[in-house]
């Protein structure tokens, strides 16, 4: 695997990056049903939308596991990033944040927090791109974890999956819009908490609809991804 | 650390008891421990004989049907939705489920965990109370109905023993001196007082041999009828005591006790055995005794009203009376003593005004000072109904004069009425959007217009008259002459007793306005729909209960009982055959009154407009269950009044 090269020059600080990637290594059975499974459902807001140059304003996250949204493990994080003050952040309403922690403590509280769950999110890959790039100053270059992304998944449950998403209203699967159709109030959007949590309670609904389509266990669920 | 997703579930769980009780760390504990669940149409959450989970369960949205199954066959024991909480009777028994969960519709529920909630149990006694007061009840569900909720809620009270309020509900905490200084008719004066300057007391009662009262002896009767009036302070104390005097038992339970002494001005009641002066003498209640146990009290802001005419100073009693209403309503102080108070000092502040306008007139119409007239209240406040300061309604009724003055009569009295309204207005009180005010010269007349008002109204129904009717026949007399309006009562039965069809014709208009049921079922299952935000608690739960109550106390002929739940009451005294449905009617009233002027306290407006999404679940069960006797009070109209056939 490529990510352990990456590691080894690395110096003795970084021993939570193996912690987390030698949790990672477990393999999860296909046959796991899914309400075996753990989730982290998480949200990011941004500084923008360029990986190369924006970075995190905000983290928030939740598991599911057994079915359940576990409010016990809901966390917000505010890590710091190098170009706060940028405009963005004024448009997101984020600009004097408390709590705000450093960069290495933020990937350090985040690698322990997701160990080895699947990731849930809408519009996952944009979320994990922002991770990844704060990931790489540490000397991993992705995440290994598993991923569902909820806007491909309610595509793919109510278009079928060999639904081409370029003829597709990407509109009608916007966070906003499938809680519209799902019955979810919306009340907290745009702070990275509140869409995760909406995003949870949509996963939910989805995989109720996933279960009477026939999809019941890991390799079901992850099988286009 | 608090944070989004929790506070989320939190101010769920806030709205809806036992939430409701907790502090702000209590809730964020609970919140912190909630498992979301989803379960969609026909899933089985938990089954009758399954063994406890650790949690209990929390409807967050969605419908869940609680089923006894048995030899029988299935029975729905219990319809849940949003807010109820369930599933905890066997998990506090620490016993199988009694009820199997069947999800109606697709339902995201809360599941809290017993170890959380039990260390609160232990720490909070109003939740453990709240547990109680629904377990005892035999209830599988944490809800409460009408007389429940009341029940509930006063034992809270009690046990949170915070609240100066209590004495209220609670008599046994009034404060009173059971040892009565006493002394014989033929005392003197003198004697007197100085047994009441021994004991430092400022008031002694005088009995006759077997301890029965026959008067009493004020500081303030030592000063105004002996030392002012030159009184020989040998004479015998009989001569100037304050005779008969006003008794009560002191079983009558503290607001009785308290509002006789506000109604009669009395700075001291007397207590006997049985309640009569024909009873020994077994304690006494100062005005300061009361003081003492408030800060805020009706009688002093009465006393401070009767003791000013400067409009700036009555609108500043009234803004405190306002703070009053507002700690009573939220410590569900009793609405009949609530709805008292305020008319006494609504009716305090109006004949204050009535006295203000005639100084100011006295001069320029010396005929007129002995010209018998009285002041009306309408509507709310002539039902002794009114909390807030919403509309003014009220007239003046005054008696026939001699030809020759009759101009200067109808001058007169309408700048009397628009001094009055003014100085009401002054005090924050709103104008009558109808204009029935003293201030119209239409409604300031002199009884035998007053009389062809009403002979009109009786005889030709139209939509408009009934309207009026609506708001005239709730009149009550405030100031002046009590006669003038006995006499124009007088003449209404007379009218109605000659035309019985009237009052179908006011049946007719009593079930104009159908009740709001499934109000509450639509808000639930619907996202949308125009009753989403507002619901008009005046017009669609309120008016339908005074019509109702008003027609029916005037087919009975029943007189001087105005106020809308006072009205059931007596109603459920006459026909004992519906007293159920009646008192379940009054109570609803109370509650809706009650609601009413919170949300009208809360968003200083007339609260007429409520949000079903700002109340709380205790607030909406309660208030859909208020609903309830409305339609079934109409069913029986439809009937007596013979509707159906009436509107062909």
């Amino acid at each position: 695997m490529s990510w352990w090269e990456f590691w080894k020059p690395k110096h003795e600080r970084l021993e939570f990056i193996r912690d987390f990637l030698t949790a990672n290594e477990q393999t999860i059975p296909g046959i796991r049903s899914i309400d075996q499974l753990n989730f982290t459902v998480l949200d990011t807001e941004t500084t923008g939308f360029d990986p190369s140059r924006d970075s995190i304003l905000s983290f928030g996250a939740v598991k599911v596991s057994e079915l359940k949204i576990q409010i016990s493990t809901a966390v917000e994080w505010y890590p710091l990033s190098e170009n706060t003050g940028d405009k963005t952040a004024q448009i997101h309403g984020l600009v004097d944040i408390p709590d705000q922690i450093s960069k290495e403590e933020f990937v350090r509280k985040l690698l322990a927090y997701l160990g080895n769950s699947i990731l849930v999110g809408h519009h996952l890959g944009f979320d994990l791109e922002m991770i990844n790039r704060q990931l790489s100053d540490f000397g991993l270059d992705q995440l290994p974890n598993a991923g569902v992304d909820t806007l491909s998944l309610a595509i793919r449950l109510e278009h079928g999956p060999q639904a081409d998403q370029n003829r597709i209203k990407m509109g009608t699967y916007s966070l906003d819009a499938l809680c519209e159709r799902y019955g979810i109030d919306t009340d907290d959007r745009h702070t990275a908490a509140g869409d995760a949590f909406l995003t949870a309670q949509l996963f939910l609904k989805l995989l109720k609809v996933a279960e009477r389509k026939g999809i019941i266990n890991y390799r079901d669920l992850i099988k286009n991804w | 650390m608090s944070n989004v997703i929790v506070n989320r579930v939190a101010e769920f769980l806030k709205r809806f008891p036992p939430f409701s009780f907790l502090g702000d760390g209590d809730l964020t504990r609970v919140a912190q421990s909630v498992a979301v669940h989803y379960l969609e149409q026909g899933e089985i959450l938990f089954r009758q004989g399954e063994a406890a989970r650790p949690h209990f369960f929390i409807l967050r949205e969605g419908i869940i049907h609680l089923v006894e199954t048995s030899q029988k066959g299935e029975e729905i024991r219990e319809v849940c939705d949003e807010g109820d909480v369930f599933g905890v009777l066997a998990l506090l028994g620490k016993r199988p489920y009694l009820l199997t969960s069947k999800v109606i519709e697709n339902s995201l529920i809360y599941a809290i965990p017993v170890a959380v909630f039990e260390k609160i149990l232990e720490e909070n006694s109003r939740v453990a109370l709240f547990f109680a007061a629904g377990f005892a009840a035999g209830q599988v569900v944490v809800r409460q109905d009408l007389s429940q909720g009341q029940k509930a809620r006063s034992e809270l009270k009690k046990a949170s023993g915070d609240h100066p309020l209590l004495i209220f509900s609670d008599q046994s905490a009034v404060n009173f001196s059971e040892k009565v200084l006493n002394c014989p008719p033929e005392t003197s004066i003198q004697n007197a007082a100085k047994m009441m300057a021994e004991a430092q007391v400022s008031s002694i009662v005088i009995c006759d041999s077997q301890d029965f009262p026959l008067g009493i002896l004020t500081d303030k009767d030592l000063r105004s009828r002996v030392l002012a009036s030159e009184i020989s302070p040998q004479n015998p104390v009989s001569q100037v005591m304050t005779r008969p005097v006003i008794t009560r038992k002191k079983q009558d339970g503290f607001s009785n006790l308290y509002l006789t002494m506000i109604r009669h001005r009395l700075h001291h009641l007397v207590l006997t055995e049985d309640g009569t002066d024909q009873s020994p003498v077994c304690g006494i209640i100062s005005d300061h005794d009361v003081f003492l146990s408030m800060g805020n009290s009706p009688a002093v802001l009465i006393h401070g009203l009767m003791n000013t005419q400067e409009v700036g100073e009555m609108r500043k009693i009234r803004d405190r009376a306002e703070q009053m209403l507002c700690y009573y309503l939220e410590n569900e102080v009793s609405m009949e003593f609530v709805a008292s108070v305020m008319t006494e000092i609504n009716d305090v502040i109006i004949r204050q005004a009535l006295e203000i306008s005639k100084t100011q007139l006295k001069a320029q119409y010396p005929e007129m000072n002995s010209t018998r007239f009285c002041f009306l209240s309408m509507g709310s406040e002539g039902r002794e109904e009114q909390l807030l300061r919403t509309d003014l309604d009220n007239a003046i009724l005054y008696e026939d004069v001699a030809e020759g003055l009759q101009s200067k009569a109808t001058e007169y009295f309408l700048k009397l009425g628009e001094g009055v309204v003014e100085v009401l207005l002054a005090c924050g009180f709103d104008p009558c959007p109808g204009k029935i005010m003293a201030s119209n010269p239409e409604w300031v007349q002199p009884l035998s217009v007053w009389k062809n008002y009403f002979s009109d109204w009786i005889l030709h129904p139209s939509p408009e008259a009934l309207m009026k009717v609506s708001i005239f026949f709730d009149f009550r007399f405030v100031a002046g002459s009590n006669a003038l309006a006995a006499e124009l009562s007088d003449h209404i039965y007379q009218e109605i007793g000659k035309k019985q069809i009237f009052l179908n014709f006011l049946a007719q208009n009593a079930m104009k306005n159908p009740p709001p049921l499934g109000f509450f079922r639509d808000f639930v299952v619907e996202k949308s729909g125009e009753n989403r935000d507002q619901f008009d608690i005046k017009l669609r739960a309120m008016l339908p209960l005074t019509d109702l109550a008003r027609l029916l106390v005037l087919s009975h002929q029943i007189v001087g009982i105005n106020n809308t739940f006072q009205r059931f009451e007596k109603l459920a005294e006459l026909e004992s055959s519906n007293s159920e449905l009646y008192s379940q009617a009054g109570k609803a009233y109370e509650i809706l009154m009650r609601m009413r002027a919170l949300e009208g306290l809360q968003n200083k407006n007339n609260g007429r407009y409520i949000n079903p999404k700002s109340l709380g679940k205790l607030q909406r069960q309660l208030l859909k269950n208020a609903f309830a006797p409305i339609s079934e009070l109409q069913e029986i109209v439809n009937i007596r009044f013979q509707l159906d056939y009436f509107r062909r």
